[in-house]
């Protein structure tokens, strides 16, 4: 039998599953972008209430970074699929379905992905929100700039800058935790593997391009976000 | 001899930090036209003076008026003194000018950005008459050629009077500066002393802390000199500098 | 409030901490000297081995560890050659593919770390020890690797945090530590957020006594950062009296 190359395999030729993997990688971004802006929200909540918050949002916020800093992400996975179809099907029962109620593996991956990267997320805004200049701040107040403008104009746009890289970093790790998701059976990239290698029986070929697939994603990811860093410093370095 | 109006009045103003106090009943008028220079060591609370101003920080007791207007202040439940009109607190400080020992312009945005940030957006002049107007303040302090570049890429000099045509671009009724040399090289000090200087010819009204004696002398009109939190010496800068009766002061100045 | 169900799940759970434990160890410490070869190599001025772990750290950090794991347990065995070899019972066994995938992958987290802090060693005392005339392997054994490991110790310690998480994902190539024991649970009552609950708390457990030992480490490797222990002033006089012949 002859056995296709790996860029066969890889191709959009009769014996590849290009198509199937472009489809994948495309869920891994969608997936990915999800639980990016999941983890902003609550990062933001949570950075803020360390911050400025009182007593008890700050206790909430440390509780909740010390719990998921601690806890597996495929644990977080497995309470949000099994947890929430169990939910959904306890909802369905109400409403006089029968049998069990499957909740999307796409929202509980998302969710997921985000409750975990929220916590790496409020790390870093905290810390981009620490590196800012407290006197630029303070030139802010005395202009008698409100609390919102000032947040607006003077908070936002200089922790997001001092921020920058640690977003980036948060990004990369959330792109590779998408990987887990294929457990929930979302059609992301490590999943259409998983159904190549089975259909093909080449497990090492179809990982091997899925692994280089997440490497161009990341590496392109990189550039754009170096793109990013460069554009947001123009006016940080002496000449 | 006309009297001026009174632009900024400070009353019986109280400030500890902890069990620490460091303003023990500073009370001060400041007439239209007047430059104070305050004068004292580290620790005699001539920065905390100027910030409970503009509240920057708050001020334990005391009240504070701006041309005319005094800020509404409240005692809470647990006995702490804290304004209770927050936009009126936003209003005044609009009026009042505030220079800062490091500069701390906008590090994200370019000189003119800087200067047209608080009328804009803070007192929502229309921003072509506010570009105009800081283009001639910014050739008034003598930088009209960095209006585009960062601060970042400034002299200390060039920043404190960045700093400076910012708050004046808020037509500030009084205008207060926080040792607006000390952080400067001394090669940078003249050139913002020079500029303070002429803002003073012009008539406007400052409240300066600062270490620079010969400002103090033959720039401003009155000279306050602070000891652990109260006004040891108050005059005209030739009484006080000829012939003070305070120890202290003689002392301060001779070192 | 189900007791029975949560003490039944907690000492199933229990159970499973050894096989964690055993792979977080192992994986961490084969990693650790991985790490230590790669770093060096980075360091070495050779500029194929630098290539070869620049390479290494790029792959190894830019593809999801689920993959390497894949790769490994299932891709191999694709091979006839790899199944036909002496390696065959080490790498058709999950353990073993586990612990394989996981020391790969944290070599190269891990090299970045321990690179960083050998960069970090101050060249004066280097120049000093050599000064002193020692040679280029004592100088690394004595002076720049115990500075280098109190400066990447935080950073390890967080390296080491995540290779317990990490274990994890043992589990979905049917290995039986703790996650693999919740997923069964889970999947065969349904009650995840009981099991989540317990789950947690034990990884949580596991997490708070390796930060104390880190802590611990990191007290213990740097008496240098503390202020000195005064010394006694009549056991000092006593101990050793200025001009007294012993």
């Amino acid at each position: 039998m002859n056995q296709p190359t790996l860029f066969e395999l890889a191709g959009f030729g009769p014996d590849g599953w290009g198509h199937a993997l472009l489809a994948g990688a495309w869920m891994t971004i969608l997936v990915a972008i999800a639980g990016y802006a999941v983890g902003a929200c609550i990062g933001t909540l949570g950075a803020w209430g360390k911050i400025a918050g009182n007593r008890f949002a700050r206790a909430t916020a440390d509780a909740y970074t010390t719990v998921l800093r601690g806890i597996p992400d495929l644990l977080v996975i497995y309470l949000f699929y099994f947890g929430g179809s169990a939910v959904v099907t306890a909802i369905g029962k109400m409403f006089g379905t029968e049998g069990f109620l499957g909740f999307p593996g796409f929202l509980a991956g998302s969710l997921a992905v985000g409750v975990t990267s929220g916590a790496q997320f409020t790390e870093v805004l905290r810390g981009g929100f620490k590196a800012v200049h407290p006197g630029e701040i303070e030139a802010a107040i005395a202009c008698g700039m409100p609390r919102w403008l000032r947040l607006r104009r003077i908070i936002a746009p200089l922790t997001l800058r001092h921020a920058l890289p640690g977003l980036g970093n948060v990004w990369q790790v959330v792109l590779k935790e998408s990987a887990l998701v294929s457990i929930t059976g979302v059609a992301e990239l490590l999943r259409q593997a998983q159904v190549g290698a089975g259909s093909t029986g080449l497990p090492f070929d179809f990982y091997l391009i899925a692994g280089v697939i997440y490497l161009m994603i990341s590496t392109l990811s990189s550039l754009i976000i170096q793109q990013a860093e460069r554009h947001l410093s123009r006016g940080v370095r002496k000449r | 001899m006309t009297v001026m109006p009174i632009a900024l009045s400070v009353r019986d103003m109280h400030k500890s930090f902890g069990p620490v106090e460091v303003l023990k009943g500073i009370s001060l008028d400041a007439l239209e036209g007047d430059v104070v220079s305050i004068l004292g060591s580290s620790g005699s609370g001539k920065s905390t003076f100027l910030r409970c101003i503009n509240l920057l920080e708050t001020p334990d007791s005391g009240e504070v008026t701006v041309a005319g207007e005094t800020i509404r202040m409240q005692r809470t439940a647990r006995g702490i003194h804290r304004p209770s009109d927050g936009r009126q607190v936003d209003r005044i400080r609009s009026q009042l000018g505030m220079v800062f020992q490091s500069f701390n312009l906008w590090s994200h945005k370019t000189v003119l950005e800087n200067v047209i940030e608080a009328p804009v957006y803070v007192q929502g002049r229309s921003r072509a008459e506010c570009v105009e107007e800081a283009e001639a303040l910014l050739a008034k302090v003598g930088i009209a050629d960095k209006r585009d570049f960062y601060p970042a890429h400034l002299s200390g000099g060039q920043q404190q009077r960045a700093a400076i045509a910012r708050a004046l671009a808020m037509h500030p009724k009084v205008m207060l500066f926080d040792e607006p040399t000390s952080a400067l090289d001394p090669e940078l000090v003249g050139e913002v002393l020079r500029v303070m200087r002429a803002l003073a010819e012009e008539g406007r009204t400052m409240l300066v802390v600062t270490h620079e004696m010969g400002f103090a002398r033959d720039v401003s009109s009155r000279v306050i000199f602070l000891h652990k939190g109260v006004v040891e010496e108050d005059g005209k800068p030739q009484d006080v500098f000829a012939g003070s009766r305070s120890e202290r002061f003689r002392q301060f100045i001779s070192q | 409030m189900d007791w029975q169900f949560l003490e039944e799940t907690f000492v199933s759970l229990v159970a499973a901490i050894p096989l964690t434990i055993e792979l977080a160890v192992t994986s961490i410490c084969l990693g650790a000297i991985l790490a230590l070869l790669l770093a060096l190599a980075r360091l070495s001025g050779v500029t194929v081995l630098d290539w070869f772990a620049r390479l290494y750290v790029f792959v190894f950090r830019g593809t999801p560890l689920l993959v390497q794991i894949f790769l490994i347990y299932y891709g191999l065995g694709q091979f006839p050659v790899i199944r036909h070899s002496i390696l065959w019972p080490f790498l058709r066994d999950p353990y073993w593919c586990a612990v394989l995938a996981l020391t790969l992958n944290t070599a190269a987290y891990a090299s970045e770390i321990i690179r960083g802090g050998l960069l970090s060693v101050p060249h004066g005392q280097v120049e000093a020890a050599r000064a002193c005339g020692m040679h280029r392997l004592m100088m690394f054994r004595r002076i720049i690797l115990p500075l280098a490991i109190r400066q990447a110790l935080p950073g390890y310690g967080n390296e080491m945090i995540s290779m317990v998480k990490a274990t994890s994902l043992a589990s979905i190539i049917t290995l039986m530590e703790v996650t693999g024991v919740a997923a069964k649970i889970i999947s065969e009552t349904y009650r995840a957020i009981e099991v989540f609950v317990v789950s947690g708390a034990i990884y949580l457990a596991i997490n708070f006594v390796l930060t104390r030992l880190i802590q611990f480490a990191e007290y213990r490797l740097s008496p240098h950062l503390r202020p000195p222990v005064p010394v006694m002033r009549d056991t000092a006089a006593a101990a050793a009296p200025v001009g007294d012949p012993q």
